[in-house]
């Protein structure tokens, strides 16, 4: 039999970073993978939505482009290339982790893994079964779309990892569920010429973000993009036919080609068998663990979606990084609290750290520096104005304590203020900072500036 | 002619207050009866009501203001008319730090016209014990552009030696600490330092807990936590008067169980048949007539001289949220069981709701410190000076004793007498205690009595 250091289980964003970083600390080390190398993020979501949703934002940019003197007539999307745009990116990734683990000496053991004790994992792959032995376990197995219970199994009625396999874009698609992936796919499919409509439960859509951030987004999406939002009322039942499907909603019936259900994400554990090494799931199937993702049972840990925290892969990442450093004896710091969200509607929206509300239930007292894009050169040049940056400060210090962007970038904007706020910079720190001229990132320095009330680029703030 | 407002004299014994709050402001109209201000005493807080009826000319006195009482705090009267020359409120008498509560004179008490009035709280402590502070004391001399380095640099000049003349500490003084110190390897993020100098915290004392030890937000957030912080009133005075009764006070401790079973069982009968007595009313009963049985208990001395009172007031100390109170019961051997439980009850109320006046907290003879309903084995309680005892009673457990020979479970309270060593011998402390338990033991006692 085998023996590892460390193996970890599932190579998605949080598991094969974890491999990596045991291997560099001199760990014999092993992963498992049943299904597909960088799991969920790499092909069913993050990547293949990026490579989708470029597509789409390219062809949105470019029909609107006649303002700055660019015609571009009959501007066509070819579904087959844009899929096989798609594919390619995935291959290429999944082929760089594949090389990476390789140079890095990390064994890679395909097949389902299971706990026969608490350090004896069996991989049953096709190729045959084997029992390795384990000193130290990364449980990084991740999650999978919740589906509804009353929802017809039916070909109409698909999830997010479904849709991006579909040859075809759906001409009329309801997305059931408000949350970042249901906007996502929502704004990609209608930036696409999809009809499409948003059924939320919940009062908005994307209720994480401030009010302010929502109602900017959600302005686009309808009045730009055409997308239809019921917000308040859930999806009552669904007729599913062979060519597409009814979506009841209070006293309306919606016709649609497709229903995409995005309503959240279970975790996976299914025929991992982690009670064998002692380890029970809690009551809604996570393997729950602590600040350093150990779990009660010594020398197992859980990280990523599978443990319960934030479904985000970066944070996943993170967390196996510093699990993989404490298998190995290096007692680091613990999990990192601050983790930005950014979600790629149409306009693009981050945020990290306080939201102005949890800020308000805190009761804490913030003072808020809001710059928007229709005052900056950057934009303006560049025919994107929609959207604005915000700060969120503490009202003595001047501390920062949360940001948000929306508009053109604000995916990438966000890393600026995800450095600031753990460096705890002020306000004024920010303000006095040279940004250069003439970009994007500029509004961060203007907005800092909002937050005394002191920015010169906006008229004074009424008293 | 306006009317002045003076500082009332709460107590007997006050002789000094501080203004809390005030509730009118300058030129607001003011009637008899109007609450003007809100003042804080060594005891208690009160507010007080205006004699006149006009407009609030003039504050004297701002808020946070200490003067001695009949001192002029403001004037009233009508609009326009001139106020009378403003003659600043003497500072109060200046005071030895410590003063023990029962001086040597106080001694013969016993036959002065308040006999019984020993005060429970008679010392008017200094306005504020200043705690050590980080911050550079008044008396520093230190020049502007040292004092602005030192703000800057987020640190406290107060023990840097100056080098100035009259030693004046000087901005280069600042510079040599700093460098002697390792100012330059201190790490510290931009919002940490900023929030250091708002709260005047001291980075050379604060270890950062960051990366390669960087100083953050969360540290200097505990630093301020763990600033000294001047304490309220009402716990310097029991500072103050317990640290000088257990350091000056031989105290010893006797403690004796008391079998409650039938007195608890009486209790419920009496109050199913509408009778309001608590347990604690008995044992408030048991201690009063014990203490006749016992004077040396009621009985005060400062080691030289003993005093005898004929009358028990009896004290009971209630706990507040924020520190503890002493009502005292006036005359309590003169007092039926009803009225006592009536005495009490008041009394208790009026402590929670912080409305007791000066003069119900002071004079005590013994007191009772109950801590029964906060599920306690055993204590022991410190005796307020002036006074030779305290009795500690702790929680009613059911609890296995031998009786007949046999094992029973019964409702068993220990209680506890601390007794001052200099007038009352062991012996007596143990018939006291005992006396205690028989009464309580003692159920037709307790028929007769109700």
């Amino acid at each position: 039999m085998d023996s590892y250091d460390v193996v970890v289980i599932g190579a998605g964003p949080g598991g094969y970073p974890a491999a990596i970083r045991a291997a560099q600390l001199g760990a014999k080390t092993a992963i498992v993978e049943r299904e597909a190398w960088g799991g969920t993020c790499l092909n069913w979501g993050c990547i293949p939505t990026k490579a989708m949703i470029s597509a789409a934002d390219l062809a949105a940019h470019v029909r609107d482009a006649a303002a700055l003197g660019v015609r571009a007539d009959n501007v066509r999307i070819d579904y087959a290339a844009l899929l096989a745009h798609k594919q390619a990116t995935v291959s290429k990734l999944a082929g760089g982790i594949l090389s990476l683990l390789k140079a890095y000496g990390v064994t890679q053991l395909r097949g389902q893994a299971s706990f026969q004790t608490r350090d004896r994992i069996r991989v049953a792959g096709a190729d045959g079964e084997s029992t390795v032995r384990a000193s130290k376990v990364i449980v990084a197995t991740g999650s999978t779309s919740a589906v509804p219970g009353f929802l017809p199994k039916a070909p109409a009625v698909i999830e997010s990892r479904a849709f991006l396999d579909l040859a075809e874009l759906p001409a009329r698609l309801v997305v059931m569920g408000g949350g970042y992936i249901g906007c996502e796919l929502a704004c990609m499919a209608a930036m696409l010429g999809a009809k499409v409509t948003i059924v939320e439960m919940l009062e908005d859509v994307l209720m994480l973000l401030d009010a302010d951030a929502r109602r900017e987004v959600r302005r686009s999406m309808e009045q730009h993009l055409g997308i239809r939002i019921v917000t308040g009322r859930g999806v009552d039942s669904v007729d599913a036919g062979p060519a597409g499907a009814r979506v009841k909603v209070g006293d309306e019936w919606i016709e649609a080609d497709r229903l995409l259900v995005a309503v959240g994400r279970r975790p996976v554990t299914d025929g991992l068998h982690p009670e064998r090494a002692g380890l029970w799931p809690d009551e809604k199937g996570y393997l729950r663990a602590d600040g350093r993702n150990r779990t009660a049972v010594p020398g197992i840990y859980a990280i990523g979606d599978v443990n319960g925290g934030p479904q985000l892969a970066h944070a996943a990442t993170s967390q196996g990084t510093i699990a993989a450093e404490d298998a190995c004896g290096h007692r680091g710091k613990p999990n990192e609290a601050l983790v930005p969200g950014v979600i790629f509607t149409m306009p693009e929206v981050a945020l990290v750290g306080l939201t102005e509300a949890e800020a308000k239930a805190k009761g804490l007292a913030v003072k808020v520096g809001r710059f928007p894009f229709t005052a900056l050169g950057r934009a303006i040049a560049a025919g994107q104005t929609g959207g604005f940056v915000k700060w969120i400060a503490d009202a003595a210090s001047g501390q920062l304590l949360g940001a948000a962007a929306v508009g053109p970038r604000a995916t990438d904007l966000i890393s600026v203020a995800a450095v600031a706020i753990p460096a705890e910079l002020t306000a004024h720190e920010v303000g006095r900072t040279i940004h250069p001229h003439p970009t994007f990132g500029e509004a961060w320095m203007e907005a800092a500036h909002a937050v005394s009330g002191e920015c010169g680029h906006l008229p004074p703030p009424r008293r | 002619m306006p009317h002045a407002i003076v500082m009332p004299k709460p107590g007997q014994f006050t002789e000094e207050c501080t203004i809390l709050r005030w509730l009118k402001k300058e030129g607001d109209p003011v009637a008899k009866g109007d609450v003007l201000f809100e003042i804080e005493t060594d005891k208690a807080n009160m507010e007080v009501e205006s004699f006149f009826e006009g407009t609030l000319l003039k504050i004297l006195v701002p808020v946070g203001g200490t003067v001695p009482v009949q001192a002029t705090v403001a004037f009233v009267g009508q609009p326009g008319e001139a106020i009378p020359a403003v003659v600043a409120p003497p500072p109060p008498p200046p005071k030895p730090a410590e003063t023990p509560a029962v001086s040597p004179a106080a001694a013969p008490a016993a036959a002065a016209p308040v006999p019984a009035a020993v005060p429970l709280l008679a010392t008017p402590i200094p306005a504020s014990v200043a705690p050590s502070s980080p911050t550079a004391p008044a008396a520093q001399k230190i020049s502007p552009r040292a004092r602005r380095l030192s703000k800057e640099s987020a640190i406290d000049p107060s023990g840097i030696r100056g080098t100035g003349p009259g030693g004046r500490v000087l901005e280069k003084d600042v510079k040599a600490h700093l460098e002697q110190r390792g100012y330059a390897r201190i790490r510290i993020t931009p919002a940490a330092k900023e929030l250091a100098i708002a709260e005047k915290i001291d980075i050379l004392a604060v270890r950062g807990s960051g990366e390669g030890g960087r100083i953050g937000v969360e540290d200097i957030r505990r630093a301020v936590d763990e600033k000294p912080k001047v304490m309220s009133r009402m716990r310097q005075v029991i500072a103050q008067r317990l640290t000088q009764s257990f350091t000056s006070t031989p105290h010893f401790f006797v403690t004796v169980p008391v079998d409650m079973t039938d007195l608890i069982a009486l209790r419920r009968e009496m109050k199913d048949r509408g009778a309001p007595y608590s347990v604690t009313d008995f044992i408030v009963q048991a201690v009063v007539l014990t203490l006749k049985e016992f004077p040396a208990f009621n009985s005060g001395t400062d080691g030289r001289s003993v005093w005898w009172r004929s009358k028990v007031n009896l004290g009971l100390a209630v706990s507040l949220e924020n520190g503890l109170v002493v009502p005292v019961v006036r005359d309590a051997d003169d007092l039926s069981l009803a009225e006592l439980h009536d005495r009490a009850a008041a009394l208790v109320g009026k402590a929670r709701d912080g409305k007791l006046a000066p003069d119900e907290m002071s004079g005590g003879t013994f007191t009772i410190s109950n801590m029964g309903m906060l599920d306690v084995e055993n204590f022991t309680a410190i005796i307020n000076p002036g006074e030779a005892g305290i009795l500690a009673v702790s929680s009613t457990r059911e609890t296995p004793v031998v009786r007949d020979g046999r094992i029973a479970i019964r409702s068993v309270m220990k209680i506890t007498v601390s007794a001052d060593h200099r007038v009352v011998d062991g012996s007596v402390a143990a018939g006291f205690v005992n006396a205690i338990r028989a009464k309580l033991e003692d159920a037709a006692l307790w028929r007769r009595l109700a």
